[in-house]
């Protein structure tokens, strides 16, 4: 079944980049058609960090109105080879649209919830798209909870920083509604090498503080940090154990299986 | 006789309680009334239904309004198999949405729609 999938986090650097970017590459590596959209537009990464070069329409210019979703789509199927289709819409980086998109005010942002939602119509089912995965800006921003809304599955991604655990429980709890049923907590970053004999304890532990599933546990892993976020690791690495551990996660968000 | 000197200066002073409270009573509904109106001039025209305003609402409505926005227009009886309750229970909240202006609503024949204005 075709899916909209957010990921999300409360802090900055939790890995949502990173998750976002690989789980949709996951999904091409099946054959699957996916497109992706960076939708964090006070500080957008997808560009730099897939190298595209020129776009002439932004993801922004979707969301004003100014063109239809098909323009500023941008196919990179070719990063993945013999593989299904990647599609990429880019939050556009100028300083100029940075602030424009930080001056919106409600009735625009009502719009944009508008033409996100629309996207299930003309993406899921009139263009046969199999994922759309929002990478979006952290905490509480208009443009993370119109993704939220918009989707059927929210990725919460997080680390062992106790800030971040503390304002993860928060967020999760506030806005429960809208998160339950539909949410799985990835945790990036753990610094435990015994974590696979650990994984049931883990996850009862999840349970408990966060009150919504895990999904999946990410060791801190050097190469991660060495590919300074260019690695798509189902393709570039496919022995990797995070190209493991995203096939586990593709899977279980692809069946709704959650424990 | 005086008047005071019939009913007691006790049973007076209660009557004058009275009516001091009920006084007061009707300046507060003066005032609740007075905001009624002013909140209701000033919503209409800005309301809008951004994901704020939705965290912003009671479970209920946000229930329905959601699902709206998702449906871009449908009817009462639309709504309710998708949110599973009953329809009048749908109507009555999409009527309300209605009023606080962030819906429209559209009668085509017996059918009424509601949707959110895009303009």
């Amino acid at each position: 079944m075709n899916k909209i999938v957010a990921v999300h986090s409360y802090k900055g650097g939790t890995g949502k980049t990173s998750t976002s970017v690989n789980l949709a590459a996951t999904f091409v590596k099946q054959g699957k058609k996916v497109a992706l959209f960076d939708l964090d537009f006070r500080a957008p990464s997808l560009f730099a960090i897939l190298e595209c070069e020129k776009t002439e329409m932004w993801f922004n210019d979707y969301l004003n109105c100014t063109c239809e979703i098909d323009k500023c789509l941008i196919d990179l199927s070719v990063r993945i080879p013999n593989a299904g289709k990647f599609y990429v819409g880019f939050a556009n980086p100028s300083a100029e649209a940075m602030q424009d998109m930080a001056t919106k005010n409600r009735k625009w942002e009502e719009r944009a919830l508008q033409r996100l939602l629309s996207l299930r119509n003309t993406l899921l089912k009139e263009q046969k798209f199999d994922y759309i995965i929002f990478d979006t800006s952290p905490g509480l921003q208009y443009s993370s909870m119109n993704a939220i809304i918009t989707s059927d599955f929210v990725v919460m991604t997080t680390t062992g920083d106790c800030s971040d655990v503390n304002g993860t429980k928060r967020m999760i709890s506030a806005y429960y509604d809208i998160f339950k049923n539909k949410t799985g907590l990835v945790i990036n970053k753990i610094i435990d090498d015994s974590l696979k004999s650990k994984s049931a304890e883990l996850s009862k532990k999840v349970k408990e503080t966060y009150k919504v599933p895990l999904l999946s546990a990410v060791p801190c892993f050097c190469e991660i940090l060495k590919a300074e976020g260019k690695y798509i690791f189902p393709q570039d690495k496919p022995d990797h154990p995070f190209t493991k551990i995203l096939a586990e996660m593709a899977a279980k968000i692809e069946k709704n299986e959650l424990e | 006789m005086s008047k005071e000197e019939v009913l007691g200066k006790k049973p007076l002073a209660v009557l004058e309680k009275i009516k001091e409270n009920l006084d007061r009573l009707n300046e507060k509904i003066d005032i609740i009334i007075e905001i009624q109106k002013s909140s209701k001039e000033t919503m209409i025209p800005d309301a809008s239904l951004d994901v704020m305003t939705l965290l912003n609402m009671p479970d209920h409505l946000r229930k329905t309004a959601i699902t709206i926005c998702r449906n871009g227009r449908a009817t009462a009886e639309e709504i309710a198999d998708q949110t599973n309750r009953a329809r009048a229970v749908e109507s009555a909240y999409l009527n309300q949405l209605v009023t606080m202006g962030y819906l429209k609503k559209q009668r085509k024949g017996r059918k009424a729609y509601f949707y959110v204005d895009k303009e």
